[in-house]
């Protein structure tokens, strides 16, 4: 099922938790809205589900307008943050809750329930009351109760937040792979963009209510649209640069920043500033100032951090920010102590300027 | 969605309109009756002015004031050392004495009172053996009695409160006064107390309440000891044409103190409670065997002599009787077949009373319970106020508001049982809404969220999902009105009439006219029907039902 959203607004109060927001969302895919707490994320979610109604803007689920079917009738599943597990009924009863209000027949709920508890790993657990379950089988039992309705969409917030890192890291995976099986389409909430990137075939960034940026997870990180993109999807140097020049044919962008010359690719720029993003790991360690090209500059070990399988350096930089870089799988050799000068390159081929 | 949100203005609606009329008008009538001149019917201070010219009505206040302030300091006095020893030292059998202690303050005062009064009173067992042997007791009439009564009946508020900020200590607070340098007995004046003192605090103030507004005790043992809630009683009752102004004079007063009371406790004390998350409570320490033993003594004593009264009662009802003499040691049962056969129906009136009056609560409690904790706001918050208020109105001054307000005019209610259950209903909602929001308060509104996400409307969703969860709140609350309705004379006393006479009355009036046999037959009834339901509860869900008085 497709999901539609357009020009949703919702207020609370004179807040705009969330602000005029237009998403596509195609059948079956695994859809991720992903922002800081406060971002209008899970509010937007709960506007899909029905618990509030927009102030403005439209929903549909494929060509039909739902804006005014009520929460109970909408036919999505939902896995809640806290699991809401009804705390007085047995596994069991918890799954079959929403098959038995839509009046199945016993033999087919049994069935139903039975299937699905296999496949979310739960056997033997049917009778066991919520509270003596761990907060894994909890979540199990959650998303087994969401899905066994067979719902068009599936609505999840923040599902793995209550969860130790190590069971989170597993739990996704398996929340991907019974979403690849039943291909039904996915709408999740997180704070997490390492979890977002794990799981998602399309991930919406917002911020403060607002839409930043919608696009596939590597589409996001390398190509992102504006600073705030750039910094919650992953690490990010930004850096901002004068306009001197502009090479049309083989679009590619001279600037200058602290008496330093650079070449970049990218676009016409809009104005006399451009504003870069660059990963920490696109920078690169050289020799020295003729080692390899262009955008080459120097600066002093401030401090770094040896985590193994990569280093990572904080550098005075240009207009005095520092620069982060990580090195990965760096020769015992080459390690630079606090103080010392090192030469590093900007990649002068990576598209690295961005919509500030 | 917005049909849902419509069907609970409506109800909301309801509830302002019922509580309007069953507390907040009485009141406002009374206040307005207390400045009428009863003979002009004109604007008057008349009443007040009484109150402070005649030195008789200023007494009632500082015997008021007097009994109120000695019961609490000796209910502190017991009930602190109680709490400290019990929560913090090994004792044999403390379970059973925990449990026992907390006793007292459900079983009703006044047959508290009628026990003494079988004991030490002019006709009493330990009277007349005393004088056998020529030793002559201090008479239990007046405020001695009364002290020693309420004394004995609400020490166990404040062993509980201070012992529940005791157990919510963490050990790591005293370990680490101690790290700090501190000695043992510095760790308890330094810490130790400072962080129980709002409990010892609240539980005083919960003494003084319950003491100033009783009015059982003092009417059987004070005499001509008068207090303000007993001369209210007497004002109004003397009446019949007589000075309802004058009564409702003593009312407003007696309410000014109890509302003052309340609002002092809610807004200045509650708001010093530490609240503190216990991982690892207090060490209990293992004393050697004199101070056990010692400690021991003093908690088991204060148990029996808190219960030993209302032993004497169920063996007086067993005992053969003759008006106020007692055969102690001759068996009849006598009493318990008048009781049954001869004068059934204030025992039917009882239990139909404070059934009707509990089904209505339990209704009420739920939805009310519900408006407060979900659908929060300022509207709410005056909600609250509303229906706790009658927590803060002594059951005497609720009597005679009720009955003033509702003896004439479009709406008559006194006289009828009606205008009962009203005042029971009203007067012990507030204990189902405590047991029934805490519950919910602990519901995340997720969980009913998840089941109209299943794909069941709101209000089924509420009665298939959030109903169930809050049952035990709602049985425990149910289960507190009903028995504290039974055990309710305050505002029974003002508000029954001839063929609805409960057994609280019918033990009032016998203990009043010296037969206390039929009394202790009524009065163990009471006893048994109160001890059963809390007991059964205590097994099944292993609450501590006083705890949610």
């Amino acid at each position: 099922m497709r999901v539609e959203l357009t020009n949703i607004t919702k207020l609370f109060g004179p807040l705009k938790a969330v602000d005029n927001v237009s998403l596509t969302i195609g059948e079956g895919d695994f859809f991720t809205l992903l922002g800081p707490s406060g971002c209008g994320k899970t509010t937007l979610l709960r506007t899909i589900a029905g618990f509030y109604n927009p102030d403005a803007g439209e929903i549909r689920f494929g060509e039909r307008l739902i804006n005014h079917i009520p929460a109970h009738r909408r036919e999505t599943g939902m896995v809640f943050q806290n699991y809401a597990l009804f705390p007085h009924l047995s596994v069991f009863d918890n799954i079959a809750y929403g098959l038995r209000a839509r009046k199945i027949p016993k033999p087919e709920i049994a069935l139903r329930v039975g299937r699905i508890i296999k496949n979310v790993q739960l056997d033997g657990l049917e009778n066991r009351a919520p509270s003596k379950l761990s907060g894994g089988q909890q979540q199990r039992v959650a998303l087994a109760r969401a899905l066994v309705i067979s719902p068009q969409i599936l609505l999840m917030d923040e599902p793995l937040s209550n969860l130790d890192a190590k069971l989170r890291v597993n739990m996704r995976e398996e929340i991907r792979r019974i979403q690849k099986e039943l291909g039904i389409t996915t709408i999740y909430v997180t704070h997490d963009q390492e979890e977002a990137m794990a799981v998602s075939d399309r991930i919406a960034i917002l911020n403060r209510g607002r839409l930043e940026q919608v696009g596939a997870p590597a589409e996001i990180y390398y190509r992102p649209e504006s600073r705030f993109a750039a910094e919650f999807m992953g690490s990010s140097n930004i850096i901002e640069m004068d306009v001197t020049g502009w090479d049309e044919d083989h679009s590619r962008i001279a600037a200058e920043t602290d008496g330093q010359r650079f070449s970049l690719r990218g676009e016409k720029p809009s104005g006399p500033r451009i504003t870069l993003s660059v990963r920490p790991e696109w920078i690169r360690v050289v020799a020295g100032p003729r080692d390899g090209g262009a955008n080459i500059l120097p600066g002093t070990v401030l401090s770094s951090t040896f985590l193994g399988s990569m280093i990572r350096y904080r550098i005075s930089g240009p207009g005095g920010k520092p620069v982060v870089i990580e090195v990965h799988d760096p020769d015992e050799g080459d390690i630079r102590k606090d103080g010392e000068t090192l030469w590093y390159q900007l990649p002068p081929d990576r598209p690295l300027v961005i919509r500030d | 969605m917005r049909k849902y949100f419509q069907a609970w203005n409506i109800i909301l609606v309801a509830i302002f309109v019922i509580l309007f009329f069953a507390v907040l008008y009485p009141i406002l009538y009374i206040f307005k009756a207390s400045f009428v001149n009863p003979e002009t019917g004109a604007f008057s201070l008349k009443s007040y002015a009484t109150f402070l010219h005649y030195p008789y009505y200023l007494r009632c206040l500082r015997n008021s004031l007097f009994v109120s302030t000695l019961s609490t300091v000796f209910a502190l006095a017991i009930g602190i050392p109680f709490a400290f020893f019990l929560s913090r030292y090994r004792i044999p059998g403390k379970n059973i004495i925990r449990t026992l202690g907390t006793l007292p303050l459900i079983l009703p005062t006044f047959i508290g009172a009628e026990a003494w009064l079988i004991l030490l009173g002019r006709n009493g067992l330990f009277a007349k053996m005393f004088h056998g042997i020529g030793i002559e007791i201090p008479s239990i009439y007046g405020w001695k009695g009364i002290v020693l009564v309420f004394t004995l009946q609400f020490f166990p508020f404040v062993f509980l409160m201070v012992s529940a900020a005791l157990n919510a200590i963490d050990r790591s607070l005293e370990e680490a006064a101690t790290n700090l340098g501190a000695g043992r007995l510095r760790v308890f004046f330094t810490v130790t107390l400072p962080v129980v003192t709002p409990a010892i605090l609240s539980g005083a103030l919960v003494v003084f309440y319950l003491c100033i507004e009783n009015f059982g005790v003092p009417v059987l043992i004070g005499e001509d000891f008068r207090v303000l809630s007993v001369q209210a009683y007497n004002e109004f009752i003397s009446e019949l044409g007589g000075n309802p102004s004058m009564a409702g004079a003593l009312s407003m007063i007696l309410l000014a103190i109890t509302l003052g009371l309340t609002i002092f406790q809610k807004y200045w004390v509650e708001r010093k409670n530490y609240t503190m998350t216990s991982l690892n409570p207090l060490e209990v320490k293992r004393l050697r065997s004199l101070p056990t033993f010692l400690i021991w003594f003093f908690c088991a004593g204060v148990v029996f002599v808190a219960l030993f009264p209302f032993a004497v009662v169920m063996v007086s009802s067993i005992t053969k009787t003759q008006g106020p003499v007692m055969y102690f040691g001759q068996f009849s049962l006598e009493n318990f077949i008048r009781a049954f056969t001869i004068a059934p129906r204030p025992i039917f009136n009882s239990f139909f009373l404070a059934t009707v009056a509990t089904l209505i609560g339990i209704v009420f409690g739920i939805v009310v319970s519900y408006l407060l904790v979900r659908k929060r706001g300022a509207v709410s918050y005056l909600l609250d106020l509303l229906v706790m208020l009658p927590l803060a109105i002594a059951g005497t001054v609720q009597g005679i508001a009720l009955a003033a307000t509702y003896n004439k005019g479009i709406i008559v209610l006194t006289g009828t049982w009606t205008i009962l259950v009203l005042a029971y209903f009203i007067r012990k909602a507030p204990y189902s809404i405590k047991t029934t929001s805490s519950l919910l308060q602990q519901i995340d509104p997720s969980v009913e969220e998840a089941s109209i996400n299943l794909g069941v409307p709101p209000v089924r969703s509420f009665i298939r999902v959030v109903l169930p969860i809050m049952m035990p709140g709602i049985i425990a609350g149910a289960i507190i009105m009903w028995v504290t309705t039974l055990a309710e004379l305050s505002s029974t006393i003002v508000l029954y009439y001839g063929p609805w006479a409960t057994m609280t009355v019918e033990i009032f009036q016998r203990i009043g006219s010296g037969d206390f046999g039929p009394a202790s037959a009524y009065a163990t009834i009471l006893i048994i029907s109160v001890l059963i339901p809390l007991f059964i509860l205590n097994r099944v869900s292993g609450k501590d039902l006083a705890s949610s008085l």
